[in-house]
């Protein structure tokens, strides 16, 4: 399903090397987790995928079944079934929470050839979805984020993913700032949308997460490259171990 | 009181500043005149005056001739109107331009020949005994040794510069600090190059009128790629009556080079009002940085508004290079009036200006004071953190401007104005000009005005402190941002200073 | 003192091309404010308040002409059940006016009432308007009370169950109109006034506004879409104990457009809310001058401005409060913002704050800058496509301007009109 080969990208402003040659295969239905250290370029591989500006690929590829995704808009990826959960949902004053999530829908509708939903059906579809994921009305009144807690704003990335039911769902630490029964609900909501068929890159720095949402496949990333790729047992070796035996035993 | 304990006091206040302004009386500290014999040049402004001025300083004839053309621009112009400051008429035919202690004629061989009035106002300044030594002109003094921090000190005495103490220190390092009047004579090529390079001569009334005039004032020269080893300072205290003081101070800071600059003012208490119109050029090539901390504290006149110094200052920084720096923090608690727009010109790519400020008016004081950040250069970004406080029956103004010229891509501004009232006698203003002319540049602009803290002063008062110093305390921590951007041993001045210009604010 | 010669020279030679209405009841305050214009003089570029904005095609003798610009949308205001009074060229039109009868109000036109020796509104004309020349001079709106022939003067004893409209329609591209009124809201009576259209290839309006103690008044105003017309609008209002005024403006294109609002509370508890709207293309040049004074206590005063510029066009905001001694416990605000959808646009802004009372609570803030990137690209990767996405994120810019106004139907209204803008502009 994603397929990234020997992807290499540098800062658009600075000379700066920051993915240097990564393969991965994503099949569909699968969990893949990425870890690794700071700044080893997990969050760099997430915003390129989705097309955030600032960064310039010098070598390698990346396709979505079959579909190049590196020549594609950020919102054509968005059609396309690719979702990014960032780590850092913006905040959008002014924005009501059901208007952005109603012309997301109905935008990846329209490029599809589809009919817009209608103002009730997504309503009844909007209150379903946010009531498994204990999201009140209240929150969807709100501008998008603005003044949500942590664990809201996540949610609130998970309700988003829910809408608009991509193929391809990339989870960009989305365990950072959580507590516990946070880090559950969102968990809940990500192995909700675990039907066989969809892929899962899940990004993060700690094991803790991927006790809640079990991985196919673990790798680990280090210094834009994956230098380790092994079964869920290699994420405990991470939570046990810490990074520094993995580096040194590639070293 | 359980509740009582929960309450916080502004963040920032520690009982250092509690001490301090415990510790602190009096009115106005620097009030004293010494009465030294002084040597006049006749009352009023002519062609004369301006020829003395330059033959006393042992002037080039470049020099002079820089100075008239200066002398006649200044007949042609207007004295500006347009700030919130009133005053009246300043008759600049009744004023002394050239003023010095006569004892400065003959140079003294050892401290006892040195007029001990002299000696007295420094050591009243809180000035260490080898730099009293060195200021005062004695031989060999420079090898005396030193005390207590190293701060090499250039003092104005009136029109006149006396002295800087830790010359050859300085020079090891290769840097030139000394009176402007002997960088006109020992270093012509660096004057010739820089002076009204930034504040060019017909730039504003008082500027134009500072260029002819200009007594003294200091010279600073950094080289590239060195970092200044000790803080500079120059002391300014105007002294004689009548007088009025017009020092210059022209700084360079050279490729990749570093120097703070500190400079105090205070003056004599008299019931007729004085003037000084000062200008600072500062030029800082790439990568160098410039901090320049003010604390002014010139005789702000009595609590009835008579007397005190009516403060005209031009002073302009131009980060000329790439990733250049300038910070300017001012203390502005003393003169009765206060002209002052201390400016950054962000020529240079990636450079940068902050501007933090506090002023504090009291009684019938008036400050109308700001900054100009001028954003040439690609990515060049300023800072602007005012703190205004108004008690009394003064009037305090925030006047600023923020420039973004069409190839300021990306440039930044963010700006923080804040005004505190005392009392309902007095008034607190803001007037800021913003022109954006490329949209890649950000402005942001905040201001508030508001009274102190019931709560927080409630709050002091219930541990004991009386209203004037819970006052001082809360104001302190209203100015914290700019405290924490002054050196050390400013900082501790000025939050006393917050303190006694406040005295008789509240009750 | 005398004016500089420039200015002298130029107020002579517009004044020259206008002839003082003579007799009647209004004739005194008519001569009253030639002089006031004679003394301060048309405004000039070197005025500290026109720094921004170049006066020139407002005071010379002959209006620049302007293109009629047509386009199929309806009036803004046709759908809501209004008295219709209309203006062609800024003459009233007795034909497409409703009759002026209705339930709460007295409505007469400005020429009918100069006629007669005595009218309610004599104590008001060029009364509020010369009150507001101090501090800053307002030189057109003085020219506007010496010389204005028509508009309405309407007195408010109720809560008349519609909304007065007043339609500015432009049909001649050399047409120079002015048009003075006078609103009184009497104590507790309220009423909801909308204005909208050109009026005019150049259009000097002046509005003088008394609200008694407990009135209150909503007015809308949408400045037409012709892209060539200048105007330069004048509201003069006094506030007393308890009242409320709340004002919105809507500015889309137009060449010139000086809108300034000078606003007096005077009586204890009173709440103003001005608050403006403006997209602007091209050679779009707008400027809000705003000027609020506090005198009584516990006053609520609001300043909301937003402006979406590109293509070259300027955007200006000037704005003021001004807080006596007398006015404890006031509660002043300002926000100024413009966004700027590409590099060729400016922003020219001088918020100010001149507080005399320390009680007090006053705020303002400035900001200017282009869209962000952050958020353009979170709707990106949701799938709306980056044109849709600017649109949405401009709409979310000018909502806290347009939710200003009370009503929600109009707010919808107005936010329709943006959007149409934007959707002409793809």
């Amino acid at each position: 399903m994603l397929n990234i080969k020997n992807l290499h990208v540098k800062l658009e402003d600075e000379d700066k090397q920051i993915l240097k040659g990564v393969n991965l295969t994503v099949e569909a239905g699968k969990v893949h987790a990425i870890m690794g250290p700071n700044g080893s370029g997990k969050s760099t591989l997430s915003y390129v995928l989705s097309g955030k500006g600032g960064y310039e690929v010098t070598d390698g590829s990346a396709s979505l079944d079959g579909q190049d995704l590196l020549e594609l808009e950020a919102e054509e990826r968005a059609t396309a079934g690719l979702f990014l959960a960032f780590q850092y949902p913006v905040e959008i004053p002014g924005v009501g929470n059901m208007t952005f999530l109603r012309t997301a829908v109905n935008a990846q509708r329209k490029a599809r050839g589809e009919d817009p939903m209608s103002a009730a059906d997504f309503l009844k579809e909007v209150r379903k979805t946010a009531k498994s994921l204990k999201i009140d009305a209240e929150m969807l009144k709100r501008p998008v984020n603005v003044g949500f807690s942590g664990g809201e704003k996540k949610r609130n990335e998970i309700l988003q993913m829910a809408m608009l039911s991509p193929k391809m769902c990339i989870l960009d630490e989305t365990d950072s700032g959580l507590d516990v029964d946070a880090m559950k609900l969102v968990a809940e909501g990500v192995n909700a949308l675990r039907d066989g068929k969809r892929g899962f890159l899940v990004i993060t720095h700690y094991q803790r997460l991927l006790d809640h949402i079990k991985p196919d496949v673990v790798h680990i990333m280090a210094n834009g490259r994956i230098i380790k790729t092994g079964g869920p047992e290699l994420a405990l070796e991470v939570e046990n171990n810490g990074y520094a035996g993995i580096l040194a035993e590639v070293e | 009181m359980a509740a009582l304990d929960q309450t916080q006091v502004k963040e920032g206040i520690d009982q250092e500043t509690v001490d301090a302004v415990r510790e602190v009386g009096g009115a106005y500290k620097h009030g004293w005149a010494t009465d030294i014999e002084m040597e006049y040049a006749p009352k009023g402004l002519t062609t004369d005056i301006v020829r003395l001025i330059s033959q006393k300083n042992e002037e080039p004839q470049w020099m002079l001739d820089w100075r008239l053309q200066a002398y006649d621009r200044w007949l042609t112009k207007e004295e500006p109107s347009w700030a919130m400051v009133d005053y009246p008429e300043i008759d600049f035919q009744d004023q002394y331009y050239y003023a010095r202690p006569k004892s400065m004629e003959v140079k003294p061989k050892s401290l006892d020949e040195v007029d001990p009035k002299l000696l007295e106002t420094y050591k009243k300044l809180g000035i260490p005994l080898k730099e009293q030594m060195i200021l005062a002109g004695v031989e060999g003094a420079e090898n005396a040794p030193a005390e207590g921090r190293k701060v090499a000190v250039d003092a104005v005495f009136d029109s006149v510069s006396l002295g800087t103490t830790f010359k050859a220190e300085l020079a090891e390092a290769g840097v030139i600090f000394c009176s402007i009047s002997e960088a006109i004579r020992e270093h012509p090529e660096l004057v010739k190059k820089y002076l009204g390079t930034v504040v060019p001569v017909s730039d504003n009334f008082y500027a134009t009128l500072n260029s002819a005039v200009f007594s003294d004032g200091s010279f600073v020269y950094v080289p590239p790629g060195v970092r200044c080893p000790m803080e500079l300072s120059t002391y300014f205290r105007i002294n004689a009556e009548n007088t009025g003081q017009f020092e210059r101070t022209l700084i360079i800071a050279d490729k990749g080079s570093y120097v703070s600059y500190l400079e105090g003012c205070t003056a004599p208490a008299r019931d007729i009002a004085q003037l000084h119109a000062a200008v600072v050029e500062i030029i800082i090539e790439e990568d160098a940085e410039v901090k320049y901390s003010t604390v002014q504290n010139w005789y702000p006149g009595d609590e009835n508004g008579k007397g005190g110094i009516y403060n005209f200052v031009t002073k302009r920084a131009d980060c000329r290079g790439d990733r250049a720096k300038i910070m300017w923090t001012q203390v502005e608690t003393g003169s009765a009036v206060t002209w002052k727009y201390p400016s950054c010109i962000l020529r240079g790519d990636d450079s940068q200006g902050e501007f933090y400020s506090i002023a504090i008016t009291n009684n019938y004081q008036q400050a109308d004071t700001g900054t100009k950040m001028v954003h040439l250069g690609k990515n060049t970004k300023s800072r602007i953190v005012s703190k205004g406080i108004s008690a009394g029956h003064a009037q305090n103004t925030y006047r600023g401007l923020v420039s973004m010229h069409p190839k300021a891509k990306n440039a930044r501004n963010y700006t923080q104005c804040d005004s505190l009232l005392i009392g309902n006698k007095c008034g607190a203003h803001t007037v800021p000009y913003i022109e954006v002319k490329n949209n890649s540049a950000r402005v942001e602009h905040e201001a508030t005005t508001s009274k102190v803290d019931d709560d927080q002063l409630f709050y002091c008062r219930s541990r004991g402190m009386d209203e004037e110093a819970a006052v001082a305390l809360v104001v302190n921590g209203f100015c914290k941002d700019v405290l924490q951007a002054l050196p050390m041993e400013f900082a501790m001045e000025a939050q006393q200073l917050v303190a006694i210009s406040l005295e008789g604010s509240v009750g | 003192m005398a004016l500089a010669n420039l200015k002298q020279t130029a107020t002579e030679a517009r004044l020259s091309e206008l002839t003082l209405p003579v007799g009647g009841c209004l004739a005194e305050a008519r001569r009253a404010a030639l002089s006031r214009v004679q003394t301060m003089g048309l405004p000039g570029r070197r005025d500290e308040y026109w720094k921004y904005t170049r006066p020139d095609t407002l005071t010379q003798a002959i209006a620049p002409t302007a293109a009629v610009f047509q386009h199929d949308e309806a009036p803004i205001f046709d759908e809501f059940d209004c008295l219709k009074i209309v203006f062609v060229d800024g003459v009233f039109d007795a034909e497409a006016s409703d009759d002026l009868q209705l339930e709460g109000v007295q409505i007469d036109r400005l020429s009918d009432i100069e006629s007669q020796d005595i009218h309610w509104s004599k104590d008001l004309y060029g009364v509020l308007e010369a009150r507001g020349q101090d501090p800053v001079p307002r030189p057109l709106a003085a020219l506007n009370t010496a010389f204005a022939k028509d508009g309405v003067v309407i007195r408010v004893t109720g809560k008349p169950s519609k909304p007065i409209n007043l339609i500015y329609n432009h049909q001649s591209e050399s047409s120079d109109a002015m048009l003075h009124h006078v609103i009184r809201i009497d104590a507790g009576a309220e009423v909801t006034v909308l204005e909208n259209g050109p009026a005019a290839a150049r259009f000097n309006k002046c509005s003088e506004i008394d609200i008694a103690d407990g009135g209150a008044l909503h007015m809308i105003c949408a400045q037409g879409r012709d892209h060539e017309r200048r105007a330069a609008t004048h509201l003069f209002a006094r506030l007393g104990e308890k009242s409320v005024f709340k004002c919105f403006t809507l500015t889309v294109n137009g060449v010139l457009t000086r809108n300034e609002a000078v606003v007096e509370l005077l009586g204890d508890d009173a709440v103003v809310h001005i608050a403006g709207a403006c997209v602007g293309d091209g050679d779009f040049h707008h400027d809000d001058t705003v000027f609020i004074t506090h005198v009584a206590e516990n006053c609520e005063s609001r300043q909301v401005f937003k402006k979406v510029l590109r293509n070259g066009a300027t955007g200006v905001f000037q704005g003021k409060i001004l807080v006596k001694s007398t006015a404890q416990k006031t509660d002043g605000y300002q926000i100024s913002q413009a966004l700027m959808l590409d590099d060729d646009s400016q922003f020219l802004a001088k918020p100010e704050l001149e507080i005399y009372a320390d009680d007090v609570a006053c705020s303002h803030g400035t900001t200017s800058g282009a869209i962000d990137e952050e958020a353009l690209f979170y709707l990106q990767s949701r799938g709306v496509p980056r044109r849709d996405a600017t649109n949405l994120l401009t709409l979310a810019f000018l909502a806290e301007a347009v939710s200003e106004i009370g009503n929600q139907d109009i707010v919808d209204t107005i936010v329709c009109r943006l959007e149409n803008w934007l959707i002409r502009r793809l």
